[in-house]
């Protein structure tokens, strides 16, 4: 944290070099790679190490009890005969693909009625976060199993009105589809960032709006989307990195096992039950790698779409 | 560490922005002497702060001792810690706990960065897969005392690399009755010395059918390896061979899933869904505990337990075997977890004293009673006998009655087995779901074990 | 994004004036207006308080099991209590070897510590990739976003072997340090995103001024991104209290656990789990993370909305 201190002396005796440099060449490299410092350190330090280790583990046999041993591409061409795998990457996707906007939609639509000056706000905004708060807590198995049960809340209202329900979390049809609502039901974080990013749009913009006589749609197309995009395409990028590598929610559902018949086997799991369960980490880190590229390929095309809708004020 | 300097450079161009930047190579070269200075400066720290060694302050030998279990269990062994520790003040036992699930993944990656506790409780499904690759002491190399144990749970201990788990306690596989759901729907509980597998069905079938809806005769089996062992081992068949192969064929496991779907066909047992839930219900949710099923299969050291979820007592019965007589049910005693030790342990004559002291101390019997099973040392099991709950009792008595009736005692678990229990279940409810024939799957799975064990 | 700048342009500039204005959408309108208004109100609260219930019912279930005997938590469906049974948590407090007062604090150290660094090491980092120009930006950049892609399982065991190298295995420097050191690429991008929607005219005018960019980062940018800070806040307490596998892995010694993994030593899933005592404190550990997001949701609403445009 003397970060600060360093850094404001820096600046106090080389400011004005500082200047000219910009001058120059219109670059700050000094003061931005003291303001990177920390992140660099823990870039250098703690996160590359271990990720090129998981690399190199990839082009091994790796067991984690013995030491690991070279094999070249082995892995990444047993990955191609694993039909266990394929499926996960199935399962992955469906989960990204519906997973991902639906719960974006929902945490968007809500942000924006809980944004209108609307009475008891902080009062649904805390209901709203609540299920997010129990993350990966070991009752939301058993929560989840009293609504989605053979004998659960969903079965029981059904059975009211004369229909007998699946049993939705342990048929393999509707089993990933519970998942799926599962991760809508925690819309709550990108909720709380939607509504900080909302917060943020200056006033003054509706204001000139409501003179100009826009509409209230008009102004959610013109002023909240496009002020509100950077932190939309945020939400994105990071809902579709953090879907990708889904791992707890079916973890806790499943008892760790994917089931049933693996329709809940989502990439991040089968890499995992490769890696600690039956000691193949060679193989986990392999695919680790190759799910890195995939959402490396998704991370970028967004990047490259965000060119087109995504509204920066630099 | 093997570190390849490329992958830094390739990696991030696949999702770094295609705008290229063209700096001076001069600024490139100011930026990576600051990187470089910092890792220097981070490598050095490294250095310093190296290898804590283990030893407490005052001269004592302190071991690390690591099970997994509930509060309960941890109150226990705790106290047991502290009366070993009176006995030895010169040796401290820190303990290390945790829930079943987490202690695997703790365990595993203490032991590839050889920070493993010098003490392990293992489990029959991994303790092949850690000795082998020589993670586990040879604990016959040192000073503990084996001669009152039972010889079938010792020996599930033994394999290629000597004696690397100590029982802890046996189990036997059983049938667990609710005689509460037998009494409602006016069914007798059946003979468990002369049933047959068609019996079970029929009764099980008989008491859903004067039962509450929801309510069945029997859980299913199919979840674990154990009742297929049971099921081959009664067909000529068992799960694993000697010499560490797979000890059936296809056609083998395809009679038991048919046997399995032909009982939910005929709801002796619950339909698919609800089987495939139970699976994933801990003990005190499934369907014995809440008085939804009749009978349900589980290890006798779980019946206290059980008992106290389902807020009454429950009987104990043997499996059915084919021809009604018990001694072709083919049981056998099972190590409910063990003692293990790390090879890498600094102290491998403590931590055996420790072990010993477990398996052979009355004083830790007393303490521990019947928390992992019934105690294998039978000195020990008769000293602590008036100390025992009514329900461990009960589970005593039962361990003691089948033993003349038991069969050969099952080949270890092979290399790789830890597979097994996830395949058996995954093709139990592709079976199940009829999203496979019986026949399909057996074909299937049996290929899959055997990948799995290399064999 | 052209279509913008056409409306606020207009009155760009007058605005600095009007910015003390209270942030009402809706202005109050006749009579008439304002009895539609209210039914529509009416409607939007009855869907939000239905929606709501859904959401918490799971939580509910959980608050009235903790009130029930252990062994009737799985046999009594629904949300009807008989009685008040306070044991689960007078038990679930003491059933450990610590009072699990003693796990909260732990986590609380480990919590301050991770927020602390989130929040000064990510606005750092943040603001330089948002504000300033320099060599290697877009490939840090790339790096930064590649280092969350990567499942965490197949590093774990790399950085165990770092940290025990290091001698920190049961100390709660590997839960703290990596977040003084803005590992958590999520806040870093987070800010970011907030600092590029923050007008960059402000910056130049402080610029103009003579500020460098200590300056401008600490007086200029850090008092506009209140909401961006109190979000990393309330997440990082959220997900650092919640963070399990972490605390497992590092913390071995049992006088060291973080309320997650203190929670499942009531599980035990081979035998009898002490359900009451898990839901009763997982009650009881809920309580400190929906104190503070009640408190920092209170900073989500100031930023430039209410303190305008200095």
């Amino acid at each position: 944290m003397s970060a600060i201190g360093e850094l404001s002396t820096m600046t106090r005796r080389k400011g004005p070099l500082s200047k000219e440099e910009k001058k120059a060449n219109g670059r700050d490299n000094k003061a931005a790679y003291v303001f990177l410092l920390p992140w660099l350190i823990g870039l250098v330090a703690i996160t590359v190490g271990p990720m090129l280790m998981s690399l190199y583990l990839s082009f091994t046999d790796y067991n984690l009890l013995q030491p690991p041993e070279w094999v070249g591409l082995d892995n990444f061409v047993r990955m191609f005969g694993d039909a266990r795998l394929h499926n996960s990457l199935r399962v992955t996707f469906t989960y990204v693909l519906v997973g991902v906007p639906l719960q974006l939609g929902v945490a968007l639509l809500i942000a924006l009625v809980l944004d209108k000056g609307l009475r008891g706000l902080p009062f649904y905004r805390s209901i709203f976060y609540l299920p997010s708060l129990l993350g990966g807590s070991v009752a939301v198995a058993i929560l989840w199993k009293q609504i989605f049960g053979t004998t659960g809340l969903v079965n029981q209202v059904l059975a009211m009105v004369g229909i007998e329900g699946p049993g939705w979390i342990s048929d393999p049809n509707t089993a990933l589809g519970s998942i799926i609502l599962l991760h809508v039901w925690t819309f709550g974080s990108p909720m709380i960032i939607f509504l900080a990013g909302l917060r943020q749009i200056p006033v003054m913009y509706y204001e000139a709006a409501k003179v100009d006589g826009a509409t209230t749609l008009q102004q959610f197309w013109r002023i909240t989307l496009p002020m509100l995009s950077p932190i939309i395409f945020f939400n994105l990028v990071l809902q579709i990195i953090g879907s990708f590598q889904s791992f707890t929610q079916a973890f806790i559902v499943s008892g760790g096992n994917g089931g049933p018949s693996d329709s809940t086997m989502f990439f991040t799991l089968y890499l995992y039950q490769k890696g600690f369960g039956q000691f193949d980490m060679g193989y986990a880190s392999a695919m680790a790698w190759f799910l890195l590229v995939i959402i490396g390929v998704f991370t970028a095309i967004n990047f490259i779409a965000s060119k087109y809708w995504v509204f920066y004020d630099d | 560490m093997p570190v390849n300097p490329k992958g830094e450079a390739v990696a991030p161009a696949a999702t770094s922005k295609t705008h290229a930047s063209a700096p001076k190579a001069k600024r490139r070269l100011r930026a990576s002497a600051l990187v470089a200075a910092t890792a220097a400066a981070v490598l050095a720290l490294t250095a310093c702060g190296g290898g804590a060694e283990q030893k407490s302050a005052d001269g004592k030998v302190e071991l690390r001792f690591s099970w997994w279990g509930g509060d309960k269990r941890a109150q226990l062994t705790q106290e047991a810690i502290a009366a070993f520790e009176a006995e030895n003040p010169n040796i401290k036992i820190k303990p290390e706990y945790g829930d079943w699930s987490g202690y695997w993944d703790k365990l595993a990656t203490q032991v590839a960065a050889n920070d493993a506790p010098d003490i392990i409780q293992m489990d029959e499904k991994y303790i092949t897969e850690y000795s082998t690759r020589g993670a586990l002491l040879d604990l016959s190399k040192y000073d503990i005392d084996t001669s009152k144990l039972d010889e079938a749970a010792l020996n599930a201990g033994k394999g290629e690399d000597g004696l690397t788990g100590i029982a802890a306690g046996i189990n036997a596989a059983t049938i667990l009755a609710n005689p509460a759901v037998f009494q409602a729907a006016g069914v007798p509980l059946p003979d468990d010395k002369t049933w047959t597998w068609e019996d079970f069905e029929r009764i099980a079938a008989e008491v859903t059918a004067k039962s509450p809806k929801g309510t069945y005769g029997a859980a299913a089996y199919g979840t674990d390896e154990a009742s297929l062992g049971v099921w081959l081992r009664q067909n000529g068949k068992s799960l694993y061979t000697k010499d560490g192969k797979l000890g059936f064929e296809p056609a083998d496991i395809k009679g038991y899933w048919e046997f399995l779907k032909q009982m939910s066909d005929n709801k002796a047992v619950p339909t698919a869904s609800e089987i495939v839930e139970a699976e994933a219900a801990p003990l005190d949710q499934s369907g014995l505990a809440t008085g939804k099923n009749g009978m349900a299969f589980w290890w006798s050291n779980q019946l206290p337990a059980l008992e106290k979820a389902a807020g009454g007592e429950l009987q104990i019965l043997r499996f059915p075997s084919k021809t009604g007589k018990a001694e072709d049910a083919g049981l056998w005693y099972k190590a409910s977890q063990f003692w293990s030790a790390s090879s890498r342990t600094k102290h491998p004559e403590e931590t055996a004293k420790f072990i010993d002291f477990l398996t052979n101390n009355v004083k830790a019997g007393e303490i521990l009673l019947a928390d992992r099973g019934v105690y294998p040392n039978s000195d020990v099991r008769e000293a602590i006998a008036p100390k025992l709950a009514k329900a461990d009792v009960k589970v005593v008595d039962f361990i003691g009655a089948i033993k003349e009736e038991l069969g050969e005692a099952p080949a270890a678990p092979p290399k790789g087995a830890g597979a097994i229990q996830e395949i058996i279940k995954r093709y139990t409810s592709e079976v199940m779901f009829n999203r496979l024939s019986a026949e399909e799957a057996g074909k299937k799975a049996v290929d899959e074990m055997k990948s799995a064990i290399g064999a | 994004m052209t279509k913008l700048q056409t409306l606020p342009a207009a009155s760009g500039s007058s605005s600095a004036k009007d910015g003390k204005s209270p942030r009402r959408r809706e202005s109050p309108g006749s009579l008439a207006f304002s009895r539609s208004a209210r039914i529509k109100g009416l409607v939007k609260h009855a869907i939000l308080i239905i929606v709501g219930g859904v959401m918490i019912y799971p939580l509910l279930w959980m608050v009235v099991s903790s009130l029930r005997p252990n062994d009737l938590i799985f046999r009594e469906p629904g949300l009807w209590l008989e009685s008040l049974e306070m044991s689960n948590y007078t038990d679930g407090w003491s059933a450990l070897t610590h009072p699990f007062g003693h796990y909260m604090i732990n986590s609380a150290i480990v919590v301050l510590g991770s927020i602390l660094g989130n929040l000064v090491s990510c606005s750092m980092a943040a603001y330089a990739f948002a504000r300033l120009q320099f060599s290697g930006k877009k490939i840090f950049f790339g790096i930064m976003l590649l280092t969350i892609m990567l499942p965490f399982h197949v590093v774990i065991v790399p950085q165990y072997i770092l940290f025990s190298q290091i001698g920190w295995v049961n100390t709660f420097w590997p839960l703290i340090v990596p977040k003084l050191l803005a590992t958590d690429a999520f806040f870093v991008f987070l800010m970011v995103q907030f600092i590029r929607g923050i007008p960059k005219d402000l910056d130049e005018a402080a610029r103009i001024d003579g500020a460098g960019h200590p300056r401008i980062f600490l007086r200029v940018i850090l008092p506009l991104m209140v909401p961006a800070l109190a979000t990393t806040t309330i997440f990082t307490f959220i997900w650092t209290w919640n963070d399990f596998f972490g605390a497992l892995i590092y913390l071995t010694d049992p006088d060291m656990f973080t309320v997650p993994v203190a929670l499942r030593a009531f599980v035990d899933s081979q035998s009898a789990t002490s359900w009451g005592s898990l839901f009763a404190m997982s009650i009881v550990s809920l309580l400190p993370v929906f104190l503070v997001f009640l408190f920092g949701q209170r900073f989500l609403i100031k930023g430039i909305a209410t303190t305008g445009i200095k």
